[in-house]
């Protein structure tokens, strides 16, 4: 109950100040509809419907080029090239959802008559009837590429023959190259000269990312300010010490732990207000404003756990600031940079896989990162709770360790 | 009657610091005890330990019987503070912060009403209960700070230092209000200053604190009895040990010694000294307490007239607590 009556108090001032009531609850809406609307455009004007390809290219000669450049012109498939080290990494991270290696022997293979292998890897969870479409823009072109090869093959051979044979026997009229080409052409169809080989890593990983870049401001946003809310926990603590209110807390009957419990629960609440108002303005709001808007996904009530998860994180959060800082100045400086920055780098803007383009594992040592993760994954990918156990997993060790290091750093002296 | 609080062998250290230093009084039931020391002498560090706001490093206090160490949340509700601080929430109403305060000692309903209703007519502010404290005047505040420390009718109300910064009415009217909650209620109060002329005021008995020690411990009539008719400082030029004896012989002079001399500061760590640490001033300080001021400072001066002994300052003290801390430890007050 003295939890409570501290947390009520709390809460009355908080709502008492009207700055941070527009930081906390109307800030985030005014973000939300600068960047869906920008981010939304962006993603209009640069849209490629084209399925991307990623190339390894280990040969590099001609043919491999006459390939992607037949790749490319069939038109659906948009190929894009790749060191073979890197575009197995990011398959196995499913980063990308499928991969095409050209071998080094391609282009004097082809050249030879001899059967060159393309392999098609893709991920397990790789849209099957996409990998399907790409498999036979593949086949195609290079079945095409084959008989061209083939029949220039054929026609080197018999030119060959005839330039060496004395004149009464130059036994290779045009019938006779005729009847060469057309055994090629079905001997291409039988045995083709390049095989695809469609190949799926065992490994299980991470789904594909098919983010709306303006529906993903809208959870990177709200756990963008529900870690904010930590300030406000950590400034309330410095406050109280303050002004000496915190020393009447420490004298009153009431043990440490239902001091901080006190001190920790508005986080909770205006975290769960924050999360609340900000996925009603997504979900309706943008709706409204005829933007592109989220939603809940297939399982709401996932979310919900989430969401009180994260502010649970964001209140271990304020606990360790206010532990960790002995100054107001100290508050802002440790604010701006483990609330505002990380959580702008863990995701706030960005879409996740993206962010693991650019920054690789680092950003798994964020605490927003894993809070977007979870939220991209159940409200813009439909998953659902088991899918996220990992991100959830995550969250609560980060919340423990914050509040660990909290509690041994706090100063209640 | 029966003690309240018992403090014995109290210390506190941070790091190598002592802040107190193994201090041990006690304070009567429905007592007004007075802590008087100058700023950083540790009065706010010995409330703090027997509030139970923070561990003593070593020692222990009894509060109506009750161990600070093993029985806290008993010691925690006999108790009241009122911080130096003003530890009030501003933008909150008197009456929705002493509402706060009392629902945090357990108080509910109408009880807790008509507690805030009692404290604010003790404090005299039950027509502006209603008003945001940061509305209020220093002296206002105040009040309300003393309030919030009543407001579950502590047994022993510990007062830290609660006039800083209040104008002379609201001054007189926090006077006014611990002692008719002494008188009326019973209350037995704790109360720290450096303001020598509240705690001879308020208090029955004074610990004047310094440096973390007790070195003086009585009732303020006791206290200021120990320089009897006053205090002269006489500044000479050369003084030994016979001179102070004839000084000490002279008709209304209780005791002649050498004041304690103020001295040029030592050098700064890790610098070298450039000449050893010497009195500041160029001339010695006699100090005279007397029986009888008036007659003492006749006899003093005609005496080293006679002797060709030239005065550089002459100063007298009244008889009084600050004149009795100066005496106890050379310093002022204030300093």
């Amino acid at each position: 109950m003295k939890s409570l009556s501290i947390a009520l108090k709390d809460l009355q001032i908080l709502f008492k100040n009207r700055g941070e009531v527009i930081q906390l609850f109307l800030l985030p809406l005014l973000f939300i509809i600068v960047f869906s609307g920008a981010l939304g455009a962006l993603g209009e004007g640069e849209e490629d419907t084209r399925v991307p390809l990623p190339i390894v290219d280990l040969d590099g000669g001609e043919a491999a080029q006459s390939l992607l450049a037949g790749i490319d012109a069939a038109g659906g498939v948009r190929t894009e090239l790749y060191e073979q080290a890197q575009a197995q990494s990011l398959i196995e991270e499913n980063d990308i959802s499928r991969m095409l290696i050209i071998p080094a022997d391609f282009t004097s293979g082809t050249a030879q008559g001899d059967t060159v292998e393309l392999t098609l890897i893709s991920h397990p969870d790789a849209d099957i009837q996409q990998t399907e479409a790409v498999r036979l823009v593949i086949v195609g072109v290079a079945s095409d590429l084959a008989l061209e090869r083939q029949i220039l093959a054929s026609l080197r051979q018999m030119g060959d023959m005839q330039a060496n044979a004395p004149e009464e026997y130059q036994v290779f009229n045009t019938d006779r190259v005729l009847a060469q080409a057309r055994i090629q052409f079905e001997r291409a169809q039988t045995q083709p000269l390049i095989e695809v080989v469609q190949t799926v890593p065992s490994e299980e990983g991470e789904r594909e990312e098919t983010p709306d870049l303006g529906v993903v401001a809208v959870a990177g946003i709200a756990v963008l300010f529900v870690f904010g809310t930590a300030q406000v926990t950590a400034r309330s603590i410095y406050d109280e010490k303050k002004v000496g209110s915190f020393r009447r807390l420490l004298a009153a009957p009431m043990s440490k732990a239902a001091l901080l419990s006190g001190k920790m629960l508005p986080n909770i609440v205006v975290g769960l207000i924050q999360f609340t108002v900000i996925f009603a303005f997504g979900i309706f709001g943008l709706k409204l404003l005829g933007l592109a808007s989220p939603s809940l996904g297939n399982d709401p009530l996932a979310v919900v756990l989430v969401c009180l998860i994260i502010c649970l994180c964001s209140t271990a959060f304020g606990i360790l600031i206010a532990a960790l800082a002995r100054t107001e100045n100290q508050i802002g400086g440790l604010t701006s940079i483990l609330v505002w920055g990380l959580g702008i780098v863990g995701g706030a803007f960005i879409p996740i896989f993206i962010l693991d383009q650019f920054l690789g594992p680092v950003v798994k040592i964020i605490p927003q990162y894993w809070a977007n993760r979870a939220l991209s994954n159940l409200m813009l990918r439909g998953l659902g709770l088991a899918d996220v156990a990992t991100e959830i997993a995550v969250l609560l060790g980060f919340t423990v360790i914050f509040f660990l290091i909290g509690l041994w750093r706090f100063d209640f002296d | 009657m029966p003690a309240i609080l018992e403090v014995d062998n109290l210390s506190k250290k941070y790091g190598d610091f002592e802040a107190v230093k193994g201090i041990s009084f006690s304070v009567e039931e429905g007592e007004v005890f007075g802590l008087l020391g100058p700023n950083g002498a540790g009065k706010t560090q010995t409330i703090s330990m027997a509030t139970g706001v923070i561990p003593p490093t070593s020692g222990t206090a009894r509060i109506a019987g009750h161990d600070i160490k093993t029985d806290l949340d008993q010691v925690k509700k006999i108790n009241g503070l009122v911080p130096q601080e003003l530890a009030l929430y501003p933008t909150l109403s008197a009456r929705v912060n002493l509402n706060f305060f009392g629902r945090i000692y357990g108080l509910r309903g109408k009880e807790l009403k008509d507690r805030v209703e009692d404290v604010l007519r003790i404090v005299a502010l039950t027509d502006r209960a209603d008003q945001t404290v940061d509305k209020y005047s220093g002296g206002m505040k105040r009040r309300v700070n003393i309030a919030a420390g009543l407001v579950h009718h502590p047994r022993l109300l510990f007062l830290d230092e609660p006039t800083v910064g209040v104008d002379p009415q609201s001054r007189n009217h926090i006077f006014e209000s611990v002692l008719r909650l002494n008188r009326e209620r019973g209350m037995s109060v704790v109360y720290t200053s450096h303001y020598m002329e509240e705690v001879e005021l308020l208090c029955n008995r004074v610990a004047i604190i310094d440096e973390g020690n007790i070195i003086a411990m009585d009732t303020v009539k006791n206290l200021v009895g120990i320089l009897g008719g006053g205090m002269i400082n006489v500044g000479l030029e050369k003084v030994d040990d016979e001179l102070l004896e004839q000084l000490t012989q002279l008709p209304g002079v209780k005791e002649a010694v050498l004041a304690p001399q103020p001295v040029s500061p030592p050098p700064a760590e890790g610098e070298e000294p450039q000449k050893e640490t010497e009195p500041v001033l160029p001339t010695t300080m006699v100090k005279i307490v007397a029986e009888n001021s008036q007659q003492a400072v006749v006899n003093v001066i005609s005496f080293l007239n006679e002797q060709d002994r030239p005065l550089t300052s002459l100063e007298i003290l009244e008889p009084n607590l600050e004149s009795v801390f100066l005496h106890l430890t050379g310093k002022k007050l204030r300093e």
